[in-house]
């Protein structure tokens, strides 16, 4: 029996995060989404009140993570999470303005799982998203040992 | 290097070219003084000047050494020739005297020698005379005595002869011939004194003169040591002026370098903040735009929505109402049209800025590039717009080059596309590719029979979003503002000319081997 998924999305932008919420919903995806608008509450969340994560071993978490953040990058986050050993198997969403390829690169060499450049474009932004949502329904997210 | 050693080095920049106009001022004047002072040139030209003058004193001198020596030598000669005569007078009188006491024969031949000799020893003296009045008028009044004398003696030769002892007897008595000799003792006595005081005073010039012809050669000699001595001296103070002046250029140098060192930091500091700049900006912008763009999306949706409850709500019927709710709905539409026009546009500008701010720090990578293939390779990709306006392509042999392929592919795809773009309306396009070699570089010239650009607008068509002539073409103002950035990356330049409805030539000049350090200075 495994536990729902919880989407931990990290966004500053609250209109992205809201246009996120809206297409996430409309492809069906109904798992519970935990917004945050700044790195250091998602941290202190991901990390548990301790800071060594053990407080969401065995919670099947995926992480939608945004790279331009008020107080820290993203890159920062993502490196923390793949370095945790309870985190490190969560699957981690990087979307982003960010195009260049070299971001791109860093961030899937940090162990990120999928990246989603977030066009202007909304109907291309709407699709990524939907797909992202019939992604997530079919995700086996591993638990935590 | 850290941070807070560059903050030195550069305040240390700063500090010395502070320091730089001053220190060149320094360095001028020293060579100012140098030439203001007394030059070695001129010591030279002293020494010169100095030798001549002795050498032509020396000359002068010795000239009037030798007058002197000549003159003093004449005299001595008049002296002589003086002598002669009162020794010839005194032998004929002795001669004449044996003669008449003995008869002999032999008296009367040293008589006859002697006699006939005097008066032209008086010849010789006036001669000799020739110059002096006063002397020539004692030797008149000398060689009249001495004509009587002879003529006396020679009388009373002239009775003995001829046997009259007695008369000869009573010449010589009657002391005419006495008379004669002692009245001819004081002109002869005056005549030689004078030659004689004649005599030493010129030997006396004489010594003077070569006094003076010592001393000039002495003084000229302490002349010359003192200017070796003031040359020596100027020619050490020259040198340790110059070594002075080249230590202080080394110094104007060195901060001069380390000035460039700055500026050239700065501006590398300047660039890459303008690019980070363009990078930062165009992605923050973007961000917002993303939330224009999905809520207008939602609006769109919402206003279908609310029709729908519209309509719900007060049921379907009248045709009015109807046509009201179209033209609202119309109207929504165009609103909502122009927006996410607007938003695609600046969305399209944005990525423009990104890319060129992309390219700007994108790493090259040299390799060589047959340009001719390249080139082919662009048209055949361009064959299908080619095709549809009948364009002919010429492409020169051309020469390859060493740089980073990309780039410039996109240079020459974007001039082609250009070209291909910007052609007249039914006139076949001609477009051609060449190339000259040049000290610079290479110079690949595209040039075509397309509508050419205005000459005010020939630098502004590589502004970016700038563009020129009809804008009946799409494109947003990029294409030559990245081409230019790119061949300036490259260490090169592009210039155009153009002639408005006959066609344009782009001239791309591209170092044949492109390295870091050549695109780094083209940059600054």
């Amino acid at each position: 029996m495994t536990k729902p998924v919880t989407i931990v999305m990290v966004e500053d932008d609250e209109g992205h995060a809201r246009l996120i919420e809206k297409n996430i919903r409309r492809a069906g995806v109904n798992n519970p989404i935990l917004p945050f608008t700044d790195g250091t509450s998602a941290l202190r969340f991901l990390l548990g009140e301790d800071g060594s994560g053990l407080a969401n071993s065995g919670n099947a978490l995926l992480v939608l993570l945004d790279l331009n953040l008020p107080d820290m990058t993203g890159v920062e986050i993502l490196k923390t999470i793949k370095s945790n050993q309870h985190l490190k198997l969560s699957p981690v969403v990087v979307l982003t303005t960010t195009d260049d390829k070299t971001e791109i690169k860093r961030c899937y060499d940090l162990g990120c799982n999928v990246y989603v450049t977030k066009p202007v474009n909304y109907e291309n932004f709407a699709a990524a998203i939907r797909q992202l949502g019939l992604f997530f329904s079919v995700i086996q997210v591993p638990e935590m040992p | 290097m850290d941070e807070a050693s560059a903050t030195e080095s550069a305040t240390d920049g700063r500090r010395s070219a502070r320091r730089l106009p001053r220190a060149l001022a320094n360095a001028r004047r020293r060579v100012d003084r140098l030439r203001l002072g007394l030059g070695l040139p001129w010591l030279f030209a002293l020494g010169i000047v100095v030798l001549v003058v002795i050498g032509l004193a020396s000359a002068l001198l010795v000239a009037r050494t030798r007058d002197s020596a000549e003159a003093a030598n004449h005299s001595l000669e008049v002296e002589n020739a003086i002598s002669t005569m009162q020794l010839l007078l005194r032998r004929s009188e002795s001669g004449q005297r044996g003669y008449l006491l003995t008869g002999d024969e032999r008296y009367r031949s040293i008589f006859d020698r002697s006699v006939d000799e005097v008066l032209p020893a008086t010849d010789r003296i006036r001669i000799l005379l020739a110059d002096n009045d006063n002397q020539q008028r004692l030797l008149d009044q000398i060689a009249d005595l001495l004509k009587q004398k002879v003529d006396e003696m020679k009388q009373t030769v002239a009775h003995y002869d001829a046997g009259r002892v007695a008369d000869a007897m009573a010449l010589v008595r009657s002391d005419r011939g006495q008379a004669l000799n002692e009245a001819l003792g004081p002109p002869l006595a005056t005549m030689k004194t004078t030659e004689q005081q004649l005599t030493r005073s010129r030997t006396e010039t004489l010594r003077g003169t070569s006094l003076q012809l010592l001393v000039i050669n002495l003084a000229g000699l302490a002349t010359i040591v003192l200017l070796a001595v003031a040359a020596t001296i100027e020619t050490r103070r020259t040198q340790q002026a110059l070594r002075a002046a080249s230590e202080q250029l080394a110094g104007v140098n060195e901060a001069l370098e380390a000035k460039v060192a700055e500026r050239t930091a700065d501006l590398v500091e300047a660039n890459d903040e303008i690019q980070r700049f363009a990078y930062i900006v165009s992605h923050d912008l973007r961000a917002p735009l993303v939330n224009i763009m999905g809520f207008t999306s939602e609006l769109e949706a919402l206003r279908g929505d609310i029709a729908e409850r519209l309509d719900a709500a007060r049921g379907n019927d009248d045709p009015q109402e109807a046509a009201r709710d179209e033209q609202l709905a119309r109207d929504v539409d165009e609103a909502l049209g122009f927006i996410k026009a607007s938003i695609g546009r600046m969305d399209r500008l944005i990525n423009a800025i990104l890319k060129i701010s992309r390219e700007g720090r994108r790493d090259f990578h040299p390799e060589p590039i047959d340009m001719s293939a390249l080139v082919g390779a662009i048209v055949a990709s361009l064959e299908h717009q080619l095709q549809e306006t009948g364009t002919k392509v010429r492409i020169d042999r051309l020469p390859p080059l060493t740089s980073d392929r990309l780039a410039v592919e996109q240079i020459f795809t974007n001039l082609m596309d250009n070209a291909i773009k910007y052609l007249r309306p039914g006139v076949p396009g001609e477009i051609a590719v060449t190339c000259v070699g040049s000290a610079a570089g290479n110079v690949y010239s595209v040039s075509d029979n397309g509508r050419g650009i205005a000459e005010r607008d020939l630098e502004r068509v590589f502004e970016l979003f700038r563009r020129a002539g009809t804008q009946d073409r799409p494109g947003e103002g990029i294409g030559l503002a990245h081409v230019r950035t790119l061949v300036r990356r490259l260490g090169g330049s592009i210039s155009i000319e153009s002639v408005p409805d006959h066609g344009s030539v782009f001239r791309v000049t591209l170092p044949k081997r492109w390295t870091d350090v050549s695109a780094r200075e083209q940059r600054l």
